[in-house]
Parts: C-alpha cells; structure tokens; sequence
C-alpha cells in the first residue's frame, strides 16, 4: 500500500490530508470552486491549499460523499487534487479577460482557471477571498508550478525520505526491471537471441556513458572497446528478437562533426560496425533511420497541444463553439494522423522482420524518442508476451525507462524549458490504446490500465518516470543514500492505485493466458500493403502476430483519456461501464460452474465462496467510471434550469413539483 | 471460433461449415462445368421466379474464397455457394442476394486496369473477369469467374443483370413468397408484431400504454379522412368522430393531432400534419382542432420538427456522399477521412436528430403536458422524432418486440412514404428518413449497450430488408396502398380502386408477411443474434406506474401555450393560426443558429428537468444520449462493409463470447449431473456425447486457453 493513513483519510474528508514528507505551502478560504459544466456559475465554496505536491481545494460539503463515491475515489489523488506536475497553464480572469499567469503578478485575478496535463479544468473564484490571502495563494501556485524547479527539489525525494519500508513486493508479480545482468540474460533467452547476442556490462557504474543503462545487449562479436570509442555511439544495440532469429536494434547517430579527419575515423569505425552484423550468422539488415523521413519531436509538440485544446474546456459555450466542426478541427491537429505514421512504420518493420526475415536497425540522434516508441510497438504487435500485464511493464521498463527516454524533459516536470516538452510517451501509449481497442482479447490489460498509467506520469512518488536516464536516477537516489520504496513496483503504479473493487476494471477480464508463441509463417512477402492485407483478411491469432488497421476510419479518439472530464460527454447509465456489470455477472457465472465442475471432478466439497457483486446494486453509474462517479451538479442536460416561473402560478407549481419527486421516487 | 467471424452482416463464423459444404460439393458435383443448372438451382426459384443467366464464379474479396453460382433471375441477383441449399432454412438468402433494386453499382473488371461501369442499357465491351456488385445497402459482392470455355457464361449474366436491372419495377414485389416451412409461419413472431391494421390492435396498445383518456377512432376505416393516415387511431375520449373528421380537414393532406405516445408519467405525445392555412374554419372547428391538441392538458408545448433537423433534400444529399465515400475506390486520403465525413453531413443530421429527441424526451418527461410535433407532412420527421423520443423515454420500445411495434405503428402504419423515399419512385422526393433513424437508434445503442434487447445486427437486418422486395412493408407508401394490395379492404375497394385488379384469392400467407417474419430473409442461427447479449433488463423496471390524472380532460383554455424551437421555449398567443395572424409555425426557422445561451435572455424560457429526482440523476428508463461531435460514431459495420480492407469482427463481441462459454459449461454440466439445475436458462446446443470427467477438465483447459485467449 502506498500510503499508511489512509483510513483516517476516509474518515475525514474535510481536513487536508498529507502524504508522508509533504508539506503545506499556502492556503485561502472562501475559494468558490465553480461546478464547470453550469454557465449559472454556481459553485461550492472552501479552501485552496498548495503544497509541495499539490493544489488541493477541501470543499465544505466534503462529509456529504455517500458509500458508492468513496469506493471509485483515487488514494493518492483525489477528486480535487491537482498534483503540481499535472498543472499545465494557469489563467487568471481580470474583468472577463482572460490571461496567462506567469512570473509576479502586480495585479491579482478575480478568478482562477487551472489546466490540467490529464485535461481536467478547475475553476476558482476569488471575489469572496482574502487579497493577501488570494495573493499568497496565486503567486504561491504560480511559483511552484510554474518556476524552474531543481532536481533535487522534487517531492519525490522528500516522499522517499519519509516514506520508507512499505514495499511489498509480490514475487509473482514481478515486472522486469532490467537493472541487472541477470535480467538482460533472461530477456535474452526468453527470445532465444542468446545465440547471436550478449549482454554486457562494460557500462556498469556508468563508466562509459551517462547515457546508457548500466547493462544492455550487444551483437556477441562487438568488441567491447568499440563501446567505448564514441560512449556509446555507433554501437547497435539489441531490443528483441523475432522467432525467425531477425531482431531490432538500435542505434544512436554518431557526433556530428565538421572535420574531415575525424568523420574518416566516424566511417571507418561505421564500417567496422557493419562489417560485423552484415555478415552471417546475422541476417541481411536494413536501416531506418528515425531522425529523416519520419515525424519530427516538433511536429509531435504541435500536434499535440492543438488536439489538447479542443478537450480542455472552460466553459460549455465554448465546448458547443468548437463542437461543431469536431471533425475537422480534429483532422486539422494531426494527432491521429501522427498515430497512423508510427504504427504504419511498425508494421512496415513487422514486415521486414516477420516476412523478409531481415534485421531491423533503428537510427536517431540519442535512440531515445522514437526509437522507443516504434520498438516497443513492433515487439507489441510481434510478441504477445508483451500484451500481458506484465509483460507490458516489462517493455516500458526496458525501452524507455533503461532505454533512456528523457521524462524528465519530455515532461517538463522542471520547468526548465518548455520546447523539450514533447509527449512521446504519451503518443506511445495513444498507439497502444489504438490496438487494444481494435484487438481487446488480444491483451491482458484494458483502456483504463491505459488511462491510469498515462496519468501516473505526473504523480511524484513513482520515480518511473521522473528522470532524464538510468544514470540520473541512481546517482541522485544514491547521493541521498535512500532505501527507496518504489524500487520494485514503481512502474506499476496500478497496484494499490486504485481500491481492490476497481481493480477488477484494470486488470482485462478476458485476456488470459497468452502463451502460445507465433506460428511462423511461411509465405514471403515483399511488400508492406501484401503483408498488411493478407494478415487482416485472416482470421485473427490473439496470441500471435498483431497488426492495427490504419485506415481512416479505424484511427480514433482515445475517448476516455480525453473526454472524461467534460461533463457534456457524460452519458448517464450508458457506454462501456454498463456493458461491464454484465460481463463481471458472466464472467463470475462461468467460474463458479467451472468450479462446480471441479469440485465434481475431485469429489470435494470446498466451501462456496460467494463472488463478490461489484457494480449489479450501485447507482447508474456514467462514462466517467472509474474515475468518478456522476457529476453531482449536473441535473440539467440541456440549458440551465433554476426557477419554474413564468409557469403557471405558485399553488400550481408547488403541486406540479411534488408531482416530479414522486416520479423520481417510483 | 465466434469473435474470428467475419461475415459480412453477422457475427456468425463461416469458417466452419465450409470445409463441408466442400467436400460435400466435389462428391455431389464432379462436373461443375456442365452448362445445364442443376435442377436444385431451379428448385431454390421463387414462384414466377425465371433464371435469366447464370455462370459459376467465385466470391472474392473475403477470406476464404467461396466457389458456387451466379444467378440473375427476373427478381434478383444472387450467388449461391455450392453446397448451400444443404443448410438453407430460408428462401431469400440474406448473405449474396441482392434484389435488383437494390444494385446501386454494377462494375466489370478484366486485368487489371479494365473496369467499366455498367448502367441500366449499357453495353458490355470485354469478357469480364470479375463482376463487382455494389448494393444502394452498402453491401459489395465480387464474383470472379472462371476461365477455360465459360466466358460466354460470364458475359451472358452479365449483360442479363444489366437489362433485368433496366426492366425492373421498384414497387414489384417477389411474388408469391411463402414462408419455407408453411405451419411455422410465425415462428420468428412470437409474439407476433402487431401490424396495426385491425381496431383491436389499436385497443391493446391504448391499454398498455394506460392512455386512459384516449380511444380508438374507427373515423377512417374507409380511409376516406386521408389515405395516408391508417384506418384507426386515437383520439381524446371527449372528441366525437363528427368533430374529428372536421378538425382533420383543416390539417395539410388531412392529418390532423392523432395521439403517438401517452407518456407513463400522465404527458401525452402528439403528431400531426401543418395547419391547412388556406381553409376558413367557423368557431366550432377551431375549438375542435384546439382541444384535440390541448388534449386536456393546460401546459401545451407546440414543437416545430422541421426546425433544426435537415431537409428531406439534405438527408438525400448527405445519404449520397456518404455512399460515395464509402465506396471501396473511394479517393479520400487517410488523413483526410474525418473532414471528407464531416463534409458529407450525415452525423451531423444525426446529431440534430438525437439532441432534437433528447430535448423533447426531457418536455414530456419533465412535467405533465400535451407535447405536439408538427410537420407539414407529417409523415417523416414526425415518425422519426416520435419513435427516438419513445426509445428515449420508455424501455418497453427497447425491447425487440417494443422496437419492431414502435417502428410498425409510427412509420409503416403512420404512413411514411417508404416507396418514394427509398427512391422506389424515381421521384425527386427520395430521401431515406428511415435510414438516418436507424443510424440514430444505432448511436443509442453504442451508448447504452446495456438498455436494448436488440442487437446491432438486428438493425443491420432491418437496414438491409427495406430494399428486398419480399412483403409489402417497405414497398407501399401509404396504409391504404398496402391494404389494397393485400386483400384486405374488399369491401370498400369499390369507392377507391376502381378499376384495380384484385390479388389472386387463395393468396393468404401474403395477407400475414411483413419485415418482421424473419425467417423470410434469415437462418434461425442469424436471428439468435438480433439478441443483445449485453441486454441487462435490470436497468429497466417496469416501475413506471400510471399515475392518476387529476387535471385530465379539464376543458377551459389552456394555462399556457409554448413554441419550441431552436433549443428554447417561445410563448405562443394561441394554437391556432386562423384567428388573426398566421401562425409562427409558418415562418420557417430551419438552420438559424440557436442563441447564444445567456441567462437572462432565458429567463422566461428555461425548461428541463428538475433539480431533484432523488439519488438518480434521470427518473427511471429515461435515457439522455449523448449527441457530442465525439460521442456520434460512425456505423462501420454498416457503411464500410463493402470495403474489403476494412473487415468485419473487428472488435469481439466478447459478452456473446463468454455466453456462449456459460451455455456450453452449463450444458456440460448437466449431460454429466443431471440433477444440477443451471442457474440460468441457457440456450439450446446440439446435443453432445456425454463426456467423461477427464474429458471435460480437458475441455476446459483447452477453451480457457485457446477461446477465450
């Protein structure tokens, strides 16, 4: 469990409860949060905090949360947290103007609007409020969000500090961290690329290079000092291995340089290289070289921040301005079609792989953007190992976090400089969803695994995903000589994220056992549209080879990342959730027959455990599950409803009222 | 296995039967070549069905290539897989039979590059090699044929479907169809959906909708009020026929307020036809007109269909681009896909539509009224609006004899001109109305999966029957037609048809067909389906119950008088337009911008639901859809089905997977203890050998991993 007073947090709700080593910076009272979705602007009144870790507003009717609402609630996030990382753009309203808020302020706004990375909006009125009250809460928000932080400064390492031994690590489930040599090995013979590769550990301590993980997976006949002639550069690096033997390597561009001289000694060090994995037992290699030809980190940014903007939504005018031309608006951002283009590369190097039999060798400037991406989505699509649960922590932690993605940048969580703000993980992830939700049977997790690890990334006490590269993280944690808790189960957040009833959610319930390896095809093709149509008009193998389709129609909005905060997209007793309940009754019927059929078969009689029924006696429950539960305040689904007059006179109107309760009643 | 299934409408696999119907073809066929039909072709024909031409060929553009024959007959085109008639159970095959009406495109290919498009009368210029046929219901069928002497064979069917196409006649219907299997005629009615024809119908329904201030008015049996109306309707109690047939002529083609819905909740849902305003009617037929719309209610809500919905031109347009779109050739970049949908407008209207229902769902649930839909004809968007407001508000309709009744009583028996607007007609007028509502009631679907005993190939089914001409359901454009055709109005057809011709006597089956006999179109296997497995009734209590009217049938002007339209509520002077100025209804308000929303220019005009309807957030079996830009999709399964890149079973049904596993489990467990009772009621299997116990774990083992994988 991560936090160890949860229980009194439960209890009372009011009062600001704190993690272990978070400290409270400021606070205001009399803030009226507004219940965003009614243009009538009502609201509910109580205090903002800042602390350390977050920006949480304490509403006074807290106490009036029933049963069903507790149960959905985040422990460590809640409803009306926002933690510092996951503030995106603050605004201030002065005279109905809207503006950015950044640096000192000389005048202070009259209300407040806070954009979240996981596209909530806050929005916070402080007519009612203090000015020094409000001025110590504004500049204080403004500059712990927004102010270039240290590395040091970050609540991680105060969380580590007083947060310490309450790791349990369950052995089964055990994601692959690929810290050791050991696991190298594993992964290696897992593949069955130990023939050809080895895993080395020339870079331990970080000798060689900054970098690179301490331990990674040469071509077995690379020298080892070879590594260390361009620190790392040059040097093809193993990802994964096909079952044919062809594997995906990667590779991080060599220094660019001006001086003949040294380009000569550039290209004879090349040629070596290439000398070596061109000739047999290694397969024919082709080169893909990420930095041309494919999507820029810029295109990637730009993308990204038009698509966020048609979900970050102030208020419902605007929501319905842009509702309009939703398609176009969503065309002209580009983002599915940046999805496309990554998981078309991948299929065209599954192609290459699984058809020509060819070695894969992936080029960027520091192989740690899209070389991630793209490989861990070809080893998504080529080994159903990775669409386990575990399995897929095991690839991020292989590809990205050992991998070297900088998440520190591309997060921005420093404030340090807002252009290497790029949101490759997150792409990474929209690609994923894009095949889960084409293939679901094909994984053992599910869109809302997908979602909650996407907001995981700006939750300070998982240290997965706060640093620039292996090396960063163990210099930093070692200086401070922490025993650090999140070691072992850091990159599945997931476990004890949410309360033992909502995990059922995440875990997918019908990916099973995905064991069987890929049957190896035959046929060679040698094209991508040849390899791309004839495994689609197949029937599909869940267990084995997975291609996404690619066509315009079939790129979608991840609509539960993306829409779950707008109230306007709520469906009430609808979408996937209520199909849920009735799956969960299936699927429970079918294990306790299975059971009968045991007990039968053993002649025993073990006690009937009652499985338990989650969603069958909750409320209706709305396409915000299981991130909350109804919006509260949003009883008017259409235009704002507040008196009945100018209907009929008063007498008549008290009965007709009356009248409505009772129907509610019924 | 069930989620690989890759059918073109169903979800059912043909993977498996087909090694069979193989085997079983090449022993019983050696000579497939022979140039004669085999007799059984023959014998699968309708009554006064002729093979014009037929070749053997091979479906293509699926995995597996399916080998059999392609048949053109006077009615149909249709390829019938070899081996097929083994399993047929129905005479019409829902798979590969496409009524010649319903060929919206008919290509020959030769090579690679030789394509030539085939209209009615023109004539073919090579021997093709492959004929592809793509259906107005968006359905595609390649047939390849053979080389090696058959040519001939080829181009003769072609040129056949090409001059059967140009002497065909959109209002004929197949004739003579029977049921297969004569004493199951109604089997796959059970109960049977009322067709709304006779006055008991009428009755019943009133019941079990407690309208209890309504009656059935027998007033145009004879249809001579209007042909378009049916022969019955309801009407308030109070109203004497007299009055009723005098109101009604001061309504657009005589359809005046006839009573759709009577909300549970005490509201009352009307339809009626636009005011006639040339006509001149003295007091007492205004008093007449005003009280069967005001249908004793003081709170009167008149409601402008036509405002904010399309045109009948703008859903024929947007039908057409978005047919042009989803053609296999369709030039569309991949990233231009979301703006060339957009820019056909199809969810556009379907959005208007669904919000347009929503907010009337919210008027008649909110508080008790009289909620009146008013269209000039009264014959589309009325229908449309009134089934989705009744598919919102009451879970009755989502069942699949609800929705089957809903769909008979509000468009087939209302008079929805079906022939013109299916484009049987030729006329200008085509629009398909019906089309666009099941695209909407499709969205209500992906929106609350759980709130509808249909399934989605169930509305897949009913989108492809209305262009297959077997009964007369989609094939008339008014109750009376359909009458007249069927026999039924004998006694009176001598004031009407002079001159027609009366259907053959000894005819009776045809009397009883409609859309809704299944088992004409579809194998019992593809019924099973239009189950919704997701379907959780639980949702829906009946607990709707009637409560008492007090303030019904008060007369005495109304307390208030609303317009709605665009989103807000407009007092009305009077219901009437004939008193002194016309009516707003006549300025046409269509496709202005709502206002902007801000509170005071609304302060007289809010409406919606109250605040307070206790721990739920909507009253019980209401539902809101949602009609975001988002939140409407596009039907896939529908549309693209005729693009062979974009396959079928994409997404597993995974609730119809894991059903079938409990029935299978079930079963097994009661072959081996019988005394075990399942705890559900499980589907009937084909019965297996009784296993042992070693067997079944093996079973198990081997389902939990490979199935459900």
């Amino acid at each position: 469990e991560i936090h160890t007073n949860e229980k009194e947090v439960t209890e009372k709700e009011v009062t600001l409860h704190l993690l272990p080593g978070e400290q409270l910076l400021c606070e205001a009272s009399t803030v009226l949060k507004y219940v965003q979705e009614d243009s009538c602007q009502h609201g509910v009144y109580g205090r903002l905090v800042c602390t350390d870790f977050k920006i949480a507003f304490l509403g006074d009717d807290e106490s009036a949360l029933d049963n069903d609402e507790t149960q959905f609630k985040n422990k460590v996030v809640g409803e009306n947290d926002i933690t510092l990382h996951c503030v995106d753009q603050i605004y201030g309203v002065f005279d109905e103007k809207k503006k950015t808020l950044f640096g000192q302020l000389k005048k202070y706004p009259e209300k407040l609007i806070i954009h979240c990375k996981d596209l909530r909006v806050f929005q916070f009125c402080l007519r009612y409020t203090k000015e020094e009250e409000v001025k110590r809460i504004v500049s204080g928000i403004i500059h712990h969000t927004q102010a270039p932080k240290l590395l040091k400064r970050l609540f991680l390492f105060s969380y580590a500090t007083a947060a310490q031994n309450n790791t349990v690590t369950d052995p089964k489930n055990h994601t692959i961290m690929f810290d050791t040599l050991k696991d190298w090995c594993w992964e290696l013979e897992r593949t069955k690329g130990n023939m050809k590769y080895k895993a080395v550990s020339v870079n331990e301590g970080y000798k060689v290079c900054e970098r690179l993980p301490a331990y990674f997976v040469v071509p077995t006949p690379l020298p080892e000092e070879n590594v260390q002639r361009f620190q790392g550069h040059g040097i093809p690096i193993w990802c994964w291995s096909c079952h044919n033997g062809s594997a995906l390597l990667k590779m991080s561009a060599l220094p660019k340089e001006q001086d003949d001289g040294i380009l000569q000694i550039q290209k004879s060090f090349l040629d070596g290289v290439y000398k070596t994995i061109h000739r047999p037992p290694y397969e024919i290699v082709k080169t893909e070289d990420l930095s041309s030809n494919f999507l820029s980190l810029q295109e990637i940014q730009t993308a990204y921040s038009k698509f966020k903007q048609l979900f970050l939504i102030d208020n419902s005018t605007e929501f319905w301005d842009t509702d309009i031309k939703w398609f176009s608006l969503l065309e002209s951002s580009s983002w599915l079609d940046i999805i496309r283009r990554c998981l078309k590369k991948a299929i065209e190097i599954t192609e290459c792989m699984e058809a020509q039999n060819m070695n894969v060798l992936l080029l960027e400037e520091n192989a740690s953007d899209l070389c991630c991406l793209i490989s861990s989505l070809v080893q998504l699509m080529m080994d159903p190992h990775c669409r386990t649960r575990i399995g897929f922590q095991s690839l991020i932690q292989k590809e990205w976090v050992m991998g070297g993605h900088c998440f520190l940048d591309r997060c921005n969580h420093l404030r340090q400089n807002d252009k290497e703000e790029v949101p490759v993980f997150l792409l990474f992830l929209d690609c994923v969803w894009q095949l889960v939700h084409q293939h679901p049977p094909a994984f053992e997790f599910t869109e809302t695994y997908l979602t909650v690890l996407s907001d995981s990334l700006y939750i300070p006490i998982f240290s997965t995903f706060f640093f620039n590269s292996p090396h960063q993280k163990d210099t930093n944690m070692h200086q401070r000589q922490l025993s650090l808790p999140l070691t072992q189960s850091k990159s599945s957040p997931k476990r004890g994220f949410f309360r033992e009833e909502t995990d059922h959610l995440i875990k997918n319930l019908l990916g099973k056992r995905i064991s069987k390896l890929i049957n190896s095809s035959d046929e060679l093709q040698d094209n991508f549209r040849e390899f791309y149509d004839s495994w689609h008009s197949k029937p599909t193998d869940y267990h084995g080879l997975l291609l996404p389709h690619i066509e315009g129609p079939e790129i979608k909005v991840w609509a539960q990342r993306y829409l779950r905060w707008i109230p306007e997209a709520q469906i009430l007793g609808g979408s996937r959730v209520a199909t849920m309940s009735k799956l969960l009754e299936m699927i429970e019927e079918v294990q306790s027959l299975q059971e009968k059929i045991d007990e039968r078969h053993h002649s025993q009689q073990a006690p009937q455990a009652e499985a338990p029924c989650l969603l069958r006696n909750s409320a209706r429950l709305s396409s915000l599950f299981p991130f909350a539960l109804l919006q509260r305040h949003s009883s008017k689904p259409v235009l704002p409803t507040s008196g009945w007059k100018a209907l009929g006179d008063e007498d008549d109107l008290a009965k007709r009222e009356d009248e409505f309760v009772d129907l509610g009643d019924v | 296995m069930w989620w690989g299934g890759r059918g073109q409408s169903f979800n059912i696999a043909p993977q498996k039967e087909e090694p069979e119907m193989g085997s079983v073809q090449e022993s019983r066929m050696p000579e497939p070549r022979s140039h004669q039909p085999s007799s059984c072709l023959a014998s699968r024909c309708l009554p006064g069905e002729q093979i014009l031409a037929w070749a053997p060929g091979v479906r293509k553009g699926l995995e597996p290539e399916l080998s059999g024959t392609l048949i053109c007959t006077n009615f149909r085109v249709t390829f019938q897989p070899c081996g097929w008639q083994q399993n047929e159970d129905t005479p019409l095959s829902s798979e590969y039979d496409f009524a010649l009406v319903n060929i919206g495109r008919l290509e020959a290919v030769s090579g690679l590059s030789r394509v030539q498009l085939l209209r009615p009368g023109s004539l073919l210029k090579f021997i093709p090699e492959e004929i592809m046929i793509h259906g107005r219901d968006f359905r595609l069928l390649r047939v390849g044929f053979e080389a090696g002497g058959l040519e001939p064979q080829a181009f003769q069917v072609t040129m056949a479907i090409v001059q059967a196409r140009a002497q065909s006649n959109p209002a004929q219907q197949y004739s003579g169809i029977t049921l297969s299997k004569a004493g199951q005629a109604s089997g796959s009615r059970k109960p049977p959906v009322p067709l709304m024809e006779t006055a008991e119908d009428w009755e019943t329904e009133r019941k079990k909708q407690a309208a209890r201030g309504w009656r059935v008015s027998t007033v145009n049996e004879r249809f001579d009020v209007a042909t378009s109306l049916p022969r019955y309707f309801w009407v308030p109690n109070r109203i004497l026929d007299s009055e009723v047939r005098r109101a009604f002529g001061h309504f657009h083609q005589g359809r005046g307020p006839r009573l759709s819905w009577h909300h549970p909740g005490g509201s009352d849902l009307l339809r009626c036809g636009g005011f006639y305003t040339a006509s001149d009617p003295n007091k007492e037929d205004i008093r007449a007109v005003e009280s069967m719309l005001q249908a004793g209610h003081s709170d009167v809500v008149l409601v402008d269909t036509m405002d904010e919905l399309p045109s009948l031109a703008d859903v024929q347009l947007a039908h057409l681009r978005l047919r042009a779109l989803c053609l296999p050739d369709s030039s569309v970049a991949e990233d231009k896909w979301l703006s060339a949908l957009e820019g056909t407008r199809w969810l556009d209207y379907i959005r208007a539509c669904l919000r347009k229902a929503s907010d009337i769902s919210v008027l008649v649930t909110s508080r008790v009224r009289s909620v009146i839909l008013q269209e000039r004809g009264d014959r589309d968007l009325n229908g449309l609006l009134s089934s989705l407001v009744q598919l919102l508000s009451a879970p009755e309709a989502r069942t699949l004899f609800g929705f089957q009744s809903l769909v008979q009583r509000e468009w087939v028996a209302a008079g929805h001109p079906f022939l013109t607007r299916l484009g049987g007609t030729g006329a200008s007028e085509e629009a398909p109305v019906f089309l666009l509502f099941l695209d909407c009631v499709w969205q209500l679907l992906q929106q609350f999966p759980a709130d509808f005993e249909f399934s989605e190939f169930f509305l897949l089914a009913l989108h492809d029957s209305v262009r297959v001409p077997d009964t007369l359901t989609f094939l008339r454009n008014t109750p009376w037609e359909r009458g007249k055709q069927s026999g039924q109005l004998n006694s009176y057809t001598q004031v009407y048809t002079p001159g027609y011709s009366q259907p053959p006597a000894g005819n009776s089956f045809n009397l009883q067909l409609s859309v809704w006999d299944w088992d004409l179109r579809y194998s019992n296997a593809q019924i099973l389906q239009f189950q919704n497995p997701g379907y959780d009734p639980e949702h829906c209590p009946d607990s709707w119950l009637p409560r008492p009217q007090p303030s019904f049938m008060i007369p005495g002007p109304p307390s208030s008088v609303w317009l709605f339209s665009r989103g807000a509520l407009t007092p009305l002077n009077q219901l009437c337009p004939w008193r002194d100025s016309p009516s707003l209804l006549a300025v046409s308000s269509r496709w202005l911008p709502r206002p902007a929303i801000s509170s005071e220019s609304l302060a007289d005009q809010e409406w919606g639901l109250p605040s307070h309807w206790g721990a739920c957030p909507l009253p019980p079996g209401l539902l809101l859809p949602g009609y975001l830009g988002p939140q409407i999709r596009f039907w896939r399964r529908c549309y693209l089905r005729g693009r062979p890149e974009v396959q079928m079973g994409l997404s597993a049904p995974t609730i119809s997977g894991l059903q079938d596993e409990l029935s299978h489990l079930q079963e097994l467990l009661r072959k081996w203890t019988p005394r075990i009772s399942p705890e559900v009621h499980s589907k009937k299997r084909d019965p297996h050998t009784i296993l042992n116990p070693t067997e079944i774990v093996g079973i198990l083992k081997g389902r939990a991993e490979g199935d459900l994988g």
